[in-house]
């Protein structure tokens, strides 16, 4: 049986969508079928990313309830290698679709909260998914917080800023806590770690704050700041540290499923 | 004169209403338990369909998060298989079930001897 992962923060700019994106290309190339999902419906990113202008479906529509979830996917598996399958489900990015999904109401919202719960029939157990990666927008969004409750692991994005820690610790006790949600930390833009000293002082420093696993730390690299979001560095940069240490999270999240 | 001259019934089919009875008699047993033990407290009036979205989830005492957590997982279930599921006593997960069906974010209906519980997403407008 497939798991489904939200990847999600306290605040934008910690890098949920480049490890959604990274993780999801690594766990294809290591011969998983994945799906990745936008959820950031108020800021969609992953149709510019992948450089994609159309969809028969999107998912809006789907959660609207107006298509099947098959309408929806985008096959990339073409990209992959060794036999891996990757799909995207995407949100729609034009101004006039953010601006319904931001007036939906609560009952929408419980009824999208029932469709991304099916996906677990209709993807995982039906089409034979392994992985399901819901990339979310920051914060206490009810589309966020709908793929928080659909999901199997929380993977908080998060870094040293401190309003990020500040806050990234409150949402640990008082949202996933109270779902009960297995939760995982991927700490980013990390200054120095280039010792193992470093490393376990981070680790200790992670530990005290949070009091959740740490799933890896990734350090500040000039090259993803150069590439601007458009390198798809699990795939295209194979021996980049960055792609190894996706590969060492994708791992570490595959060992534990 | 036999049993079924007197009751109009053959009398497996007595006994099996008896039993019916019985267990709804047992549900509202556990929801005024249930109520007595959080003193009325945290028990809202009832409200026709509520929407059971995931703010209200949030904002639920935890002992109830549980079980409607669960219900939203499972989509439509009984009280045994809710309980499987959380650990707890079936009557215990019997008694939240009832007191979020009298919430409003429940639905309730019975099939046979089997009471399912359900949040009706589609229906609410």
């Amino acid at each position: 049986m497939g798991r489904i992962l939200a990847v999600h923060s306290y605040k934008g700019g910690t890098g949920k969508t480049l490890i959604s994106m990274n993780l999801a290309a690594s766990l294809a190339e290591h011969g998983k079928k994945v799906c990745l999902f936008d959820l950031d419906f108020r800021a969609p990113s992953l149709a510019t990313l992948f450089k994609i202008e159309k969809s028969e479906c999107w998912l809006n529509d789907y959660l609207n309830g107006v298509c099947e979830i098959d309408k929806v996917l985008q096959d990339l598996s073409e990209k992959i290698h060794n036999g891996g399958k990757l799909f995207l489900g995407l949100a729609n990015p034009a101004t006039e679709a953010i601006r319904d999904m931001s007036a939906k109401d609560r009952k929408w919202e419980m009824r999208a909260l029932g469709r991304l719960l099916a996906l677990r029939t209709s993807l995982l157990n039906d089409k034979g998914f392994d992985y399901l990666i819901l990339d979310t927008s920051p914060g206490l969004q009810y589309s966020s917080i709908n793929a928080i409750v659909s999901a199997d692991l929380v993977l908080v994005a998060t870094t040293f800023d401190r309003s990020d820690v500040d806050g990234t610790r409150r949402m640990l006790r008082e949202l996933y806590d109270l779902f009960e949600k297995k939760t995982e930390v991927v700490l980013n833009k990390v200054l120095d770690v280039s010792s193992k000293a470093g490393k376990e002082e981070v680790q200790a420093k992670v530990n005290e704050v949070y009091q959740v696993p740490l799933l890896g730390i990734v350090p500040c690299f000039c090259d993803i700041l150069k590439a601007r979001g458009g390198t798809m560095f699990a795939q295209e940069k194979p021996d980049h540290p960055f792609t190894r240490i996706l590969d060492e999270i994708a791992a570490k999240i595959d060992k534990t499923a | 004169m036999s049993a079924q001259d007197v009751t109009g019934r053959k009398p497996l089919q007595v006994l099996e209403k008896i039993r019916e009875n019985l267990e709804r008699l047992n549900d509202k047993i556990e929801i005024m338990i249930e109520l007595q033990k959080h003193d009325g407290k945290e028990v809202q009036p009832p409200i026709s369909d509520a929407p059971l979205d995931v703010m209200t989830l949030l904002s639920m005492p935890d002992h109830l998060r549980k079980t409607a957590m669960t219900l939203c997982r499972l989509g439509r279930a009984t009280a045994d298989e809710v309980s499987q599921q959380t650990k707890r006593a079936r009557a215990v997960e019997s008694a939240y079930l009832n007191q979020l069906v009298i919430m409003g974010y429940l639905k309730k209906e019975r099939n046979g001897r089997k009471a399912y519980f359900f949040v009706d997403r589609e229906n609410q407008r």
